[in-house]
């Protein structure tokens, strides 16, 4: 059986569905993200299991024990917060130690933890100083240090990058991961930023309206999304209407001309679908075996590793990502350019 | 751009002129008493009617069981206040109109009225209070709580409102505490300047206090006796005042400074 798991988890407040159906497995040491637009109820499965919200209907297990029912301050679980939450009458010592004094740990053991998760934040000599007097990303490194001092179960963490500013942003969550690591603690990171997710996840679990769409390693979720809303969620992606053409070969057709699919799925009694393709699996020229669409070049971005191509294909848009080269020619504007891609890039989604 | 020292001549004395006519307005009637307190003896000015009100054994005696009372209605006061507000912002925000509008009947319904109900009310088995002095005590800190409610809520609650108080709870309930944890060593220590203005407003009023006193506990308050020897005798009277303002005055440092040191929390307010 799994370390944490939720079973059949929903909550409703009053006529809102805030989350339903919610079915997860986390294994020990695990990073967990969820993953999703604002009011897709990430949230609130979070709070469901630090305990600040009772679920309407399903359980929560926690190393084998139901803690569905336990009160917050039972459930032994440490949260960070966006706002950081750092309590503003204590220094920085007093808050990392407020968990273990109210655990009644000998004063010795708390004296020592605390100077160990100054040292593991690289704020050793950061003790005596009250939260006013430190930055936002260092507020956030104390509160991560305040909830895993208590050694807590699980770790929870609610957006904890989003007020940081993007550098510090990016420093931060790279710290939380490789604290996560050393510690082998199991963490369940909320977030609606999916490069954040994508980077330091074990596993996203991505929402939508209340529910899971799909669950999986970074890889799989980018790479393999099940569901429309995964795929353009996460990423950016080309659709196309195509009609399919020979759904026992995979030919479909994008304006009369026939593209090749890898079939994932059988497309037997498909008439009209949708074509999907990542703009970096694009590239210009032609290239024998490979797909081809033409079309007008309507801008090009240079964003330094990236040459991003906004492509006319007769009325329908499409990007297209370049790795930037020092020899490279760019594409001008309304230059007519030929795109390829191979047939395993592409893949049909019919809903 | 202009800077400051470019605003017109005629603006800037005319905000002066204002000023000192604010200034006048409060300080003339305070000077005009301190100078009248000072004529107790013909012809010279000294400080007889001082030393007379300060050797007076009631004037001590008074002040000292006035300022029991108020320190009592502090006490009971923010007992119930702040718990109060705390939970009505964090659990009960759709009471809080309600509750505001409670905290603002003293305004409404005169302190006159007030303690003839309570008289009525507690004159009486099975609540009979008014035939003791502890229960006269009691229906006077009563009664002064019910009376500084407005000032002691509405302080309390903007002390509230700049914690994010949901958070902090959540935090600390994740940390392992209970609500008296998060009571004792989270709520109250970030709205202590905010209860000792509140407690401030509230000494203030009761040492100051009339009605309720007269009718409760005569003399023995602060307030009866300031008012009967401002009756009887004038110039004590105008020295009694000019004592009750100073006095008010040394409070208001006084919290103002220990307000201020002994903070360390209170501070992000000014960082913010």
């Amino acid at each position: 059986m799994a370390y944490l798991s939720l079973t059949g988890l929903s909550k409703q407040f009053g006529q809102t569905i805030a989350v339903e159906h919610f079915n997860l497995e986390i294994e020990r040491g695990e990073l967990v993200s969820f993953l999703g637009p604002s009011g897709c109820g990430k949230t609130t499965t979070l709070r469901m299991i630090a305990g600040f919200e009772y679920p309407t209907t399903g359980q929560i297990v926690l190393d084998g024990v139901d803690i569905t029912h336990l009160p917050p301050n039972r459930r032994h679980i440490g949260m960070v917060f966006q706002s950081y939450a750092l309590f503003p009458n204590l220094t920085v010592a007093e808050n990392i130690a407020f968990g273990l004094k109210i655990a009644r740990r000998p004063l010795e053991e708390i004296r020592k933890t605390v100077q160990e998760m100054l040292d593991l934040i690289h704020l050793s000599d950061y003790g005596n100083r009250y939260p006013y007097q430190l930055s936002g990303g260092q507020q956030q490194r104390v509160a991560l240090a305040r909830a895993l001092a208590i050694h807590p179960r699980v770790l929870l963490l609610d957006e904890p990058l989003s007020a940081l500013d993007a550098k510090i942003r990016v420093e931060l969550r790279e710290e939380i991961r490789r604290i996560q690591q050393t510690l082998g603690i199991t963490a369940v990171y909320v977030t609606h930023d999916q490069e954040e997710a994508l980077s330091l996840s074990d596993r996203v679990v991505v929402m939508n309206a209340g529910h899971i769409e799909q669950a999986g390693t970074p890889f799989e979720v980018y790479n393999y999304p099940k569901t429309r809303f995964v795929a353009s969620f996460i990423g950016q992606l080309n659709l196309l209407p195509v009609q399919v053409s020979d759904p026992a070969r995979g030919v479909v057709l994008f304006k009369n001309t026939p593209i090749q699919v890898e079939l994932t799925a059988p497309l037997a009694g498909v008439s009209e679908a949708t074509l999907a393709l990542r703009p970096e699996e694009l590239n210009l020229g032609e290239v024998p075996g490979r797909n081809h669409l033409r079309g007008k070049v309507l801008d090009v971005m240079f964003l330094g590793a990236i040459v991003r191509v906004r492509v006319d294909l007769q009325g329908h848009e499409a990007l297209a990502d370049l790795f930037n080269e020092r020899q490279m020619s760019l594409p001008r504007v309304g230059e007519e350019v030929t795109l390829n891609f191979p047939p395993h890039a592409c893949w049909i989604i019919h809903e | 751009m202009s800077q400051g020292p470019s605003i017109p001549l005629r603006q800037r004395l005319l905000s002066w002129f204002f000023l000192f006519l604010g200034a006048l307005y409060f300080f003339l009637p305070l000077i005009a008493t301190l100078e009248f307190s000072l004529r107790a003896k013909k012809g010279v000015l000294s400080f007889l009617a001082y030393e007379r009100v300060l050797r007076d054994p009631k004037f001590v005696q008074a002040f000292t069981f006035s300022l029991e009372m108020a320190l009592l209605t502090v006490i009971v006061g923010v007992i119930l206040v702040v718990p109060t507000a705390y939970w009505i912002r964090l659990r009960l925000p759709q009471l809080r109109p309600i509750v505001e509008f409670i905290t603002l009947i003293p305004f409404v319904v005169p302190a006159i009225v007030l303690v003839f109900g309570l008289i009525r009310v507690f004159s009486r088995p099975p609540l009979l209070l008014t035939n003791s002095e502890t229960g006269t005590q009691i229906l006077l800190v009563a009664g002064y709580v019910v009376l500084v409610l407005p000032y002691l809520y509405r302080a309390v609650d903007t002390g509230l409102q700049a914690l994010d108080i949901r958070t902090l709870t959540e935090a600390a309930q994740s940390l392992g505490a209970d609500w008296w944890t998060i009571i004792t060593r989270i709520i109250f220590p970030n709205l202590r300047s905010a209860i000792l203005s509140g407690a401030f407003l509230t000494i203030t009023i009761v040492m100051g206090e009339l009605t309720m006193a007269s009718f409760l506990v005569g003399l023995r308050a602060f307030g009866p006796y300031m008012s009967q020897v401002g009756q009887n005798r004038a110039y004590e009277g105008a020295a009694l005042a000019v004592i009750s303002f100073m006095l008010t005055w040394a409070f208001t440092t006084l919290f103002q400074f220990v307000g201020r040191r002994a903070l360390g929390g209170d501070q992000t307010f000014v960082a913010r």
